[in-house]
């Protein structure tokens, strides 16, 4: 009796008071903006320009994209100013890339930048970062006539397509570790707009919270293979090894990686010991109808150590003078240092380090013809 | 379920249980805890593992004395009847406010990251009526739950092997790189994630193979403290030193690595499944909590349970500043480590009276 007493009255109060809960004042799907791609140009010392593009899914609309470009000093005001401009609930749950220009990248502050979306418990982990060479918001308001909407084409052209190209993609983590990272120097792809496309030019180094310089992307690759990927872009090598001028590429890269330290940090020295395992895929010189024997391979190969290790020892000399350190060969010394690791200390060592290089390339192949 | 001494908790009980009661929100932000350490946190956890081991034998000494009491009787037996229901008064309302930090930790971390538009009213709720259900169904049920929990949520180990992919081995070394004041500050905030195996000495009665506690308390602790090791291996791995001291909730960021095509935020998945860790800690707190009040009065009822459940929603909620229900969920977990001392003050307690009775 009782049992069913309670059942008739929690229904019914159920029921009635159903009707007193607060409407609930959740956004419908239509109503939200998703934020694809986000850029920051450089005004002045305190205020950015910050332009949001956001797909634009509704048939009545001429255009693909919405583009939404406010003045500000803070990232979240400039958030709240464009949502007074849009028709819709701005949300960053699919933020997919932040371009930084370069005067912004050489003279603001984009560590605070990224680390407030770093903070951003919205935006995903998948968010990539370039640097652009003019202005961000040209890049976004350009109408690129063969290509799909701007948001799917700066991703699709950002994100690691599996070693066909050279990419040094860095997503927000990558660039939070490596910028706090005492033993890292962050680089980020540097992208221009080119006519009617968006090109990666080469990688922006930063020295410390901003941006020092561009290095050429044959040069970032040669970072990537020290830091260890174990996949590469296609090598591209101009050699001059006694048989004139010879031009060759090699695809299909794996590589290994071997770094030893002598764990002096008052005289650093570094033996890196490269592996590359690669398929000839074209050639171009003086020996182009010599190489159907291994033995003319091995010279080849052979010849091929001594340019890399050329290269590299060229590139390290360079990053002596630039004293950065974007593969965090500093990384080795610190493992074996005691006391707290300080920027200033991987300046020095960069500074000073020597490297001994020993590259061991192998053709695996050189394709299905003699 | 009945309150007279029948024996409930197999072995693979109590193993589970210990287990499962460690792991809370603690081992979440356990790398950030530890962070004063810097990349030597990394073993942290062992060492934890090992003072653990070393306090829990006085825990299980003194319930070996007593095989049929638990901790309240226990209190009152040796600290007299008046003294020892004040103290168990205490330690009522500390489970109470321990459990009421577990529950509004987890709560705003799932408001932050999941229900970003939502108050928490209506899930405390939901969690609370969860937690009585469980809790009503005794010590045994609570077993149960335990292990569910455990097989469901350790197919999230899995989330981090992107981390691990990333991460750096070189992190590790070198070894032994702190100071004396560093290693006291991690030790201080870091060990609290491990608490929660100090509750054998409340349900040690109802354990069927009393000579084996120990070993099987054992077991389940070590399993616990391989998760710690793993989870702060990972993050030193994947993260600067910055990070490690920045990021609050280590451990979602670590499933945040994740990459599927299908799934943009892994981390939400984790985090709503970590509500069985959740659910399974707080129930065992609750339940203690729960046989205090009856070891205090004379009828027992489980209305006593709704009661208290209610405390909690009232210590959640409280319409106070967020500053004071932080200080007062940081007091009660320093009081936590109360209970690791406690046994240690009633075995010496225990071996004067024993002189005494044997001298008279």
């Amino acid at each position: 009796m009782s049992r069913k007493f309670l059942c008739l009255t929690s229904f019914v109060v159920l029921f009635l008071l159903a009707g007193c809960a607060d409407k609930e004042l959740k956004v419908p799907l239509e109503d939200v903006g998703m934020v694809g791609i986000m850029a920051f140009d450089y005004i002045d010392e305190d205020k950015t320009q910050l332009t949001v593009a956001i797909p634009q899914y509704s048939p009545q609309a001429e255009q693909n994209t919405q583009i939404f470009s406010v003045a500000t000093d803070l990232v979240s005001n400039g958030i709240v100013e464009i949502e007074k401009l849009s028709d819709k609930k701005i949300v960053f749950n699919q933020l997919r890339v932040v371009l930084v220009n370069e005067e912004l990248a050489r003279n603001g502050d984009v560590l605070k930048i990224i680390q407030h979306l770093y903070r951003n418990a919205e935006v995903g982990n998948k968010v990539l970062i370039a640097v652009v060479k003019e202005r961000g918001e040209e890049m976004l308001r350009y109408k690129y006539p063969d290509k799909p909407n701007i948001n799917f084409y700066l991703n699709d052209l950002l994100e690691p397509s599996i070693n066909t190209a050279f990419n040094p993609n860095t997503n927000i983590h990558d660039f939070m570790y490596e910028i706090t990272n005492p033993v890292l120097d962050p680089i980020l792809p540097f992208i221009d707009k080119n006519n009617d496309k968006i090109e990666i030019k080469g990688v922006a180094v930063f020295k410390g919270n901003n941006m020092f310089d561009t290095i050429k992307p044959e040069e970032a690759l040669l970072i990537q293979a020290i830091k260890g990927r174990k996949n590469l872009a296609p090598l591209d090598i101009n050699m001059n090894q006694g048989h004139g001028k010879e031009r060759l590429m090699m695809d299909l890269i794996e590589n290994s990686v071997k770094i030893k330290s002598n764990k002096n940090i008052d005289t650093p020295k570094l033996t890196i010991k490269l592996k590359i395992k690669g398929t000839l895929s074209e050639y171009k010189g003086e020996r182009e109808n010599k190489l159907n024997t291994t033995d003319s391979l091995a010279v080849l190969e052979d010849d091929v150590n001594k340019e890399l290790e050329e290269d590299i020892k060229k590139f390290f000399a360079k990053l002596n003078d630039m004293k950065v350190d974007p593969s965090g060969l500093s990384e080795y010394f610190r493992m074996y240092h005691h006391g707290k690791w300080k920027k200033e200390m991987t300046r020095e060592i960069i500074s000073k380090l020597e490297v001994d290089v020993e590259v061991n390339t192998s053709i695996i192949s050189t394709g299905t013809l003699r | 379920m009945s309150t007279n001494n029948k024996k409930l908790l197999n072995a693979y009980h109590v193993v589970f249980l210990t287990q499962s009661i460690m792991i809370g929100t603690g081992i979440l932000s356990l790398p950030q805890k530890l962070s004063s350490l810097g990349y030597n946190q990394t073993f942290m956890p062992l060492l934890f593992g090992v003072i653990a081991s070393v306090t829990l034998w006085p825990m299980i000494w003194i319930g070996s004395k007593y095989p049929d009491a638990n901790l309240y009787r226990i209190n009152e037996i040796l600290l007299g009847k008046w003294l020892g229901k004040t103290i168990n008064f205490f330690f009522i309302l500390q489970f109470l406010v321990f459990s009421a930090g577990i529950i509004s930790n987890y709560m705003h971390l799932i408001q932050s990251t999941a229900l970003p538009e939502q108050t928490i009213t209506l899930p405390v709720i939901c969690f609370l009526l969860l937690l009585i259900y469980i809790v009503s169904g005794g010590i045994k049920s609570i077993a149960r739950f335990c292990m569910m929990t455990f097989f469901i949520t350790i197919g999230m180990m899995f989330f981090t092997s992107w981390a691990f992919q990333k991460g750096e081995m070189s992190h590790f070394l070198p070894l032994f790189n702190f100071t004396g004041g560093e290693f006291y500050e991690a030790m201080k905030k870091g060990y609290l994630s491990i608490l929660g195996y100090e509750l054998i000495m409340f349900y040690y009665p109802y354990i069927v193979q009393q000579k084996k506690a120990y070993k099987h308390t054992l077991i389940g602790i070590w399993i616990s403290i391989f998760v710690c090791f793993i989870t702060t291996a990972i993050s030193v791995m994947y993260y600067s030193e910055w990070q490690l001291k920045n990021i609050e909730f280590s451990v979602l960021n670590l499933f945040k690595a994740g990459e599927f095509s299908f799934v943009e935020r892994i981390d939400i998945i984790g985090i709503t499944l970590w509500v069985f860790l959740i659910l399974s800690s707080v129930a065992a707190y609750l339940w203690c909590a729960k046989k205090g009040v009856d070891s205090l009065v004379v009828k027992n009822s489980n209305a006593y349970l709704y009661i208290l459940a209610i405390i909690i929603f009232f210590v959640v909620k409280m319409p106070l500043s967020r500053n004071f229900q932080d200080k007062l969920f940081t007091a009660s977990n320093y009081v936590g480590y109360m209970f690791i001392i406690w046994p240690l003050l009633l075995v010496i307690l225990y071996v004067l009276r024993k002189k005494k009775q044997v001298q008279s």
